[in-house]
């Protein structure tokens, strides 16, 4: 397996890349270089219980030494490497296209969701796709197969309009009965209560949930020191102020926003991780990679 | 200060464009794009400050802009003297000081000194004033300027001058200064004594509209003056002497009585005779001197008489030519030459001597009667000989180019009995060998001519008469300093009765002395004239009454000396010494002597005042237009906008309001530390 340098993690190198395949096999396959971890070796041998035979098991997973013991035969049942269903939520509102630096945000979580269903994929997991705006854009079934699809559909995308992102969580947790992992690439313009509820109903379906709350640097700092009018990216509302004279307070609020946003989707039960743009993608993917382990399998 | 067109001065209003542009509209100009107003919006925003004025120098060079196009477009202009230009809008005064011949009258020129004067010293702050002096023409003393001491200067060393009188040149003088120097207001002043006879030509004169004429009559209240009008005088052989006589015509004009004066006659700088003459009261007294012994060579005689209170016009200079004979060489002549023959005899001043043979060397004129010049001929024109050839019955049985000397070919002869004779047509009486038929050329017509030779004139040649048939009549051609002329036009009574005719004698005299050079000359020249010299001298030099040497210029056309002095000029070869090879005598105009004034009104009706030419000189009282064409501000205006848009340009994109500064988020290891 070729394996990518770690410099690839570089989000600033990474958006020179158009091909979102090539990128994420880049970033997945150089980030686990780094981890000299296989993660299908010994999955499947962990086991879970015994069942009793039915015509048409496989006689090799009878349990001979129960057999023995009991003179019935019961089947022995492994925790199955089931595929997971992973559906990446990927906020493209205007909010999103937005970047200080060398990439936006949406740029950013575009090669993050490529990366993290590379890596997904090439665990056996279900990828799926689901983009949205005011409500969903584009939708694509977690499926083994879809993972060019996604990507393609991603590498198709623009961040536009404006953004709805509570009823959109609410329209992503409808989207699978069947509980998955739903990775949530967003930046979180919403009250953290509101977000907090949302995430709640997807809890109570049984997905896990990891919200990746992507922060561009000048979104903490307030760009800018003289006089301003500042327009919303979604709404193109004008507001002009002194950004000099607000920075303090501005920054107070945002960090106050964070702080509750965080504390909220623990009390959720989501794993909330904050990235910042100009930061390589491995703590994305380790974030990720931890709570797949501890929470994405399922029988 | 004012505005051509002040209705432009509304756009002033457009200043209020910028203004409201930087208190609402200054922020929306470049918008900075941002995620997210949700914080923003929670932050308590000064309205105040927003409505502030922040780029102070962009609404300045904006609002500057504008009122610098709005002002250009309603043009400005500057009334004012001081702001206008203290220079080139002043007052101006050009001062004409008649400085001819008649000023010289007893009293007249000390008050027209004393009237430069006062008129110089009454100009007041910026004016300026030029000083010109004329009299047939025109000098400019001193140009427009504010120095009033140059200007008083400029009248030092002028003193009257032996010339005649014309306004005409120094009003143009005056009006080329003043064109040459804008003013708000002009005046000429005319010192004069305004003699009616100096004012021709002032009616072609056109002076910018505004300017004003004034003019200071200098000449004396009462006045008489008696001047020597003309001088006759004619050599005379008494005996084996030759006498001089003279006769001098004075004219006495004013209002005098009767009075004596003594009149003495000068000659080559002798006092030769004097009389005394009792002058009419008005009128022309003739003062006849004894005849006296005639010097050799061409004399230069002076009648002068008691000065009265005009005493350059009392004195006339006339030069009588040398009385040498006219010898005439008769070649081929028979006996149809007699009425020829005997009409060059008859005449003095000078007399004609005809020889049919022997030495003709000294022969001036050579005239070959129906035969062709000899060998030598040539050469003898060339050196300043005069040839007539009479082309009789033989000459014109031929035909072709017979000599090469003659500028003609012949083409037989012409037989007009039949038809009564031919006459003469396109007479150049312009031509000196017309000169006496200038006044009557009807003399000639009625010439009849009946049998004649046919000549054709060759390229080089002129024709200066022609038969009504077209033929050439006469013909001349110069060679070398000589001349040569070819008539075909019968001298004899057998082709023609032109013998019979009364414009004979003075053709055929005229004819001789045109051809020997000697045309008749005027005993003096006026002043203002010039001196063609002839041509046969070389490297002239010439002196000038006052003893100063002149060394005119030849071209192809000969020398010239202008007859600025009255008094006689002499003309020398090379150098001056010996005898001089032609004298003039040089007078001032008979009519200088004529004081009669004119009226000032008549003089100010005379010039006339153009009115386009203030629109395009900038002449006279200039009106707002002329004044703000002159100025043009709002060229400087237009400029000035210019520049300010290109400053605006440049402050305006110097990123103060253009984007905003993006926040450079600190590296990785800058927020660790």
């Amino acid at each position: 397996m070729p394996v990518a340098p770690a410099a690839f993690l570089d989000p600033a190198l990474l958006a020179k890349i158009s091909d979102l395949a090539l990128l994420a096999r880049a970033v997945v396959d150089g980030y686990m270089h780094g981890q000299h971890r296989s993660m299908r070796k010994g999955s499947s041998l962990d086991f879970a219980e015994h069942r009793s035979y039915q015509p048409g098991d496989d006689l090799r997973r009878i349990d001979w030494r129960v057999y023995g013991r009991t003179d019935r035969f019961y089947i022995k049942e492994y925790d199955a490497d089931t595929n997971a269903s992973v559906l990446f939520a990927v906020d493209t509102s205007g909010s999103m296209n937005y970047g200080s630096g060398a990439v936006t945000k949406f740029a950013y979580a575009r090669m993050l969701t490529a990366s993290l269903a590379w890596l997904s994929q090439a665990q056996g997991d279900r990828v799926g796709l689901a983009t949205f705006t005011q409500s969903l854009v584009d939708v694509i079934p977690p499926s083994v197969r879809h993972l060019q699809r996604m990507l393609h559909t991603l590498a198709a995308t623009d961040a536009g309009g404006p953004s709805q992102l509570v009823a959109s969580i609410e329209k992503v947790g409808l989207l699978s009965q069947r509980a998955g992992i739903i990775v949530l690439v967003t930046d979180c313009y919403e009250q953290p209560e509101a977000l907090g509820r949302a995430v709640d109903a997807l809890r109570m379906h049984g997905h896990d949930l990891i919200v990746f709350h992507v922060v561009d640097p000048a979104e903490r700092e307030l760009p800018g020191d003289d006089d301003t009018t500042f327009e919303d990216a979604e709404s193109g509302n004008l507001l002009p102020l002194k950004p000099r004279a607000l920075r303090e307070k501005y920054q107070t609020l945002v960090r106050a926003h964070h702080d509750a946003l965080q504390s909220r989707f623990a009390a959720a039960g989501a794993d909330y991780v904050r990235l910042d743009t100009s930061e390589p993608l491995d703590r994305a993917l380790h974030a990720y990679l931890d709570a797949r382990l501890t929470r994405g399998r399922v029988r | 200060m004012g505005f051509l067109t002040s209705a432009f001065l509304a756009g002033l209003a457009a200043l209020a464009i910028p203004l409201l542009l930087h208190l609402r509209h200054r922020d929306r100009d470049k918008p900075v794009p941002f995620p997210s107003l949700m914080f923003l919006e929670q932050l308590t925003i000064r309205t105040e400050q927003r409505q502030r004025v922040s780029d102070w120098p962009l609404l300045l060079l904006r609002l500057l802009l504008l009122l610098l196009l709005v002002v250009a477009f309603a043009r400005p202009l500057l009334r004012s003297r001081n702001v206008a230009g203290t220079d080139s809008r002043s007052r101006a005064v050009v001062v004409l000081i008649d400085r001819s011949l008649s000023m010289s009258y007893a009293g007249t020129w000390q008050r027209a000194l004393d009237s430069a004067r006062a008129t110089i010293g009454q100009l007041e702050g910026n004016d300026r004033v030029a000083v010109v002096a004329y009299d047939d023409d025109a000098e400019t003393r001193q140009r427009l300027t504010g120095d009033r001491g140059a200007a008083t200067g400029a009248l030092t060393g002028l003193t009257p001058r032996a010339r005649g009188t014309r306004l005409a040149p120094a009003l143009r003088v005056a009006r080329q200064l003043l064109l040459d120097a804008p003013f708000s207001a002009a005046e000429i002043v005319v010192i004069s004594d305004l003699q009616r006879s100096g004012a021709t030509g002032i009616a072609g004169v056109e002076l910018p509209a505004g300017v004003k004429v004034r003019a200071i009559p200098v000449g004396p209240a009462q006045w008489d003056n008696a001047s020597v009008r003309s001088v006759d005088a004619r050599r005379v052989v008494q005996g084996d002497r030759t006498l001089l006589a003279v006769k001098a015509r004075i004219q006495q004009q004013g209002e005098a009585a009767s009075r004596a004066r003594s009149v003495t006659l000068v000659l080559n700088g002798r006092e030769a005779a004097s009389a005394d003459a009792q002058l009419n009261a008005t009128g022309e007294t003739v003062v006849t001197f004894e005849p006296v012994p005639a010097p050799e060579g061409a004399v230069a005689l002076q009648v002068a008489m008691t000065p009265d209170a005009l005493a350059l016009d009392d004195t006339l200079v006339a030069v009588v030519p040398r009385d040498d004979d006219l010898t005439v060489a008769l070649r081929g002549a028979g006996s149809d030459a007699l009425y020829f023959e005997r009409a060059l005899e008859i005449g003095r001043a000078p007399a004609v001597q005809v020889v049919r043979s022997g030495n003709t060397a000294r022969a001036a004129v050579r005239v070959f009667w129906d035969e062709l010049p000899d060998a030598g001929t040539t050469e003898w024109i060339e050196q300043g000989g005069g040839a007539v050839v009479v082309l009789g019955r033989r000459l014109s049985g031929r035909s072709g180019s017979i000599s090469p000397l003659l500028p003609v070919t012949l083409a037989g002869s012409a037989d007009r009995v039949a038809d009564r004779g031919g006459t003469l047509r396109d007479v150049r009486t312009e031509h000196p060998l017309f000169q006496p038929f200038r006044e009557t050329d009807e003399a000639l017509g009625a010439v009849r001519l009946f049998r004649y030779a046919r000549v054709d004139a060759s390229a080089n040649a002129d024709v200066l008469a022609r038969f009504d048939d077209g033929n050439a009549a006469v013909v001349e051609r110069r060679v070398g300093n000589g001349r040569v002329i070819v008539l075909a036009l019968p001298l004899d009574n057998n082709a023609g009765d032109f013998p019979l005719q009364p414009a004979y004698l003075p053709f055929v005299r005229q004819l001789v002395l045109h051809a020997s050079g000697r045309d008749a000359v005027p005993l003096w020249r006026t002043t203002g004239e010039r001196w063609a010299l002839p041509g046969t001298i070389t490297e002239p030099v010439v002196e000038a009454p006052d003893r100063s040497l002149l060394r005119p210029g030849s071209d192809s056309l000969g020398a010239a000396v202008p007859l600025s002095d009255a008094g006689v000029y002499r003309a020398f070869r090379g150098a001056v010494s010996g005898e001089a090879e032609a004298v003039l005598a040089v007078n001032v105009p008979a009519n200088e002597s004529v004081l009669t004034p004119m009226n000032t009104t008549e003089l100010l009706l005379g010039v006339s005042t153009g009115t386009d030419s203030l629109r395009t000189t900038g002449a006279g009282p200039a009106t707002d237009e002329e004044l703000e064409r002159k100025q043009s501000s709002w060229r400087v205006l237009l400029a000035l906008a210019l520049v300010a848009l290109m400053v605006e340009t440049i402050v305006a994109s110097r990123g103060r309001r253009g984007t905003a500064r993006r926040v450079t988020p600190a590296s990785k290891t800058e927020r660790a530390t």
